[in-house]
């Protein structure tokens, strides 16, 4: 049946040693390897309950660097690890809110010595809110990849298509406003290594909504052919296509970040939605 | 150096000549896999199931491997990646089945001891190998058509 021959026992210590590894109190990205070893813990195993239990142990919460790296970590794992690891989540909601205390919106009432409390209240912010975008929608996978069923679903249901489009746009939304709240946290004279490597799921995040929006608005303009209705969505599509541009013309000059992934190119102007238009562009790839 | 010590450990370890070959094509020297290796490691893939599998397991340890041992994942990429082309339909379904493996692969970094970045390499093949798995059809073509794909496999040079 050609799966992996993995020794169960021993990756469950291994696990332990990858969390903490992950986020370790040195201000860099968590070290991808670690990370990576988080994933794949969650498809060799079909379950993240060990993750979860792990993460809950670290000490994290005494030191700011720890904290953001726990919440990077996890927000890699929701993305990349195997989809059970989104549906379990949903029972750590709480535990990840409590992260709040000791941030700038908890009871210490500072930014952290290093200024990362504002950043992990948003990062908080963002990742409770997708949280209850998969629960609402089940169907979509971590990073939102494109997949035809769901805007043939749409098209079936405008009605609930309507909806989740406008879910994914408040999503968007979120995305937009703590990648700005990200960059304005820059520091010169560091590498900021640490506050980019939030932006590299955040791009790959935001990427997947907008292929995923496109598709499933163009899908609607085919069956609906009812331009009114739609008009308020396609304006906040254009709006947000020109913040999205915005977003990874900024990403494109960081080092970092553009050696670890390929920053999408946008074409300056959104996408025409319209079917009649014969020379609407193809869907982003 | 590294070559003695992988032949004392390939009879230490007990390895069998399936796992020697693919340990050897998968291995730190800065040349290599040459096209005869990943051919005869394809065809293997072909023999009994013990075999197939003692390819698999040892290509899936190689792509584990830690940051210094990026040739080890570098090479296991190419060698996977020809024998996805010229192997046994069953490596084309473990591929599918465990495609989080490649696909984790695609953030692979590391600085070797001059900073230098050598992990783009891995990178790029492993965003490569991972929208081929993916792509049903183009693979079924590719697995048709030998020529398109193979200037992509031959022999790592200059590593």
């Amino acid at each position: 049946n050609a799966t992996r021959n993995v020794d169960l026992t021993k990756s469950e210590t291994e696990l332990t040693t990858n969390i903490r590894k992950a986020t370790s109190i040195e201000e860099s990205a968590p070290k991808r390897k670690h990370v990576r070893q988080c994933i794949v813990y969650t498809w060799d195993h079909k379950s993240s309950a060990s993750f979860w239990n792990g993460i809950k142990v670290q000490p994290i919460q005494a030191d700011e660097i720890q904290t953001f790296k726990a919440l990077i970590t996890v927000h890699k794992v929701l993305q990349e690890g195997h989809p059970i690891a989104l549906k379990e989540a949903q029972a750590n909601v709480s535990w990840l809110e409590s992260l709040m205390r000791g941030t700038s919106g908890g009871v210490m009432g500072s930014d952290g010595a290093r200024g990362y409390g504002p950043l992990i209240q948003e990062y908080i912010f963002y990742l409770v809110s997708k949280l209850q975008f998969h629960r609402n929608h089940p169907e979509f996978n971590g990073t939102f990849e494109y997949e035809e069923y769901i805007s043939l679903k749409s098209i079936n249901d405008p009605n609930e298509g309507y909806e989740t489009i406008s879910d994914l746009m408040n999503l968007q939304d979120q995305i937009d406003s703590f990648q700005k709240l990200i960059f304005s946290h820059f520091r010169s004279g560091t590498n900021n290594e640490c506050r980019i490597s939030a932006l590299v799921p955040l791009v790959q995040e935001s990427y997947g909504i907008y292929k995923f929006i496109t598709s499933m608005l163009r899908a609607m303009h085919t069956t609906l052919g009812d331009d009114e209705a739609l008009s308020p969505l396609r304006g906040r599509y254009d709006a947000q296509h020109y913040r999205l541009v915005r977003f990874y013309y900024e990403c494109s000059n960081l080092r970092y970040l553009t050696s670890l992934i390929t920053v999408p190119k946008l074409p300056q102007d959104p996408p025409n939605l319209l079917s009649e238009d014969e020379n609407a562009p193809a869907l982003p790839a | 150096m590294s070559g003695v010590l992988r032949s004392v450990k390939n009879v230490t370890k007990g390895y069998s000549s399936v796992q020697v070959k693919v340990r050897n094509a998968t291995s730190n020297n800065a040349w290599g896999p040459t096209g005869t290796e990943m051919a005869d490691i394809a065809r293997i893939t072909y023999n009994s199931s013990t075999d197939f599998y003692e390819v698999m397991d040892m290509l899936d340890k190689r792509l584990n491997d830690k940051g210094k041992n990026w040739r080890h994942v570098l090479k296991s990429l190419k060698v996977l990646d020809y024998c996805l082309h010229e192997g046994s339909e069953l490596v084309v379904t473990w591929a599918r089945k465990n495609i989080y493996i490649i696909k984790t692969l695609r953030e692979f970094i590391y600085l070797d001891e001059e900073s230098r970045d050598v992990g783009a390499s891995i990178r790029s093949s492993a965003k490569e190998l991972t929208s081929l798995i993916m792509d049903e059809e183009r693979l079924r073509a590719e697995r048709q058509n030998r020529g398109s794909w193979k200037s992509r496999v031959t022999g790592l040079e200059d590593m």
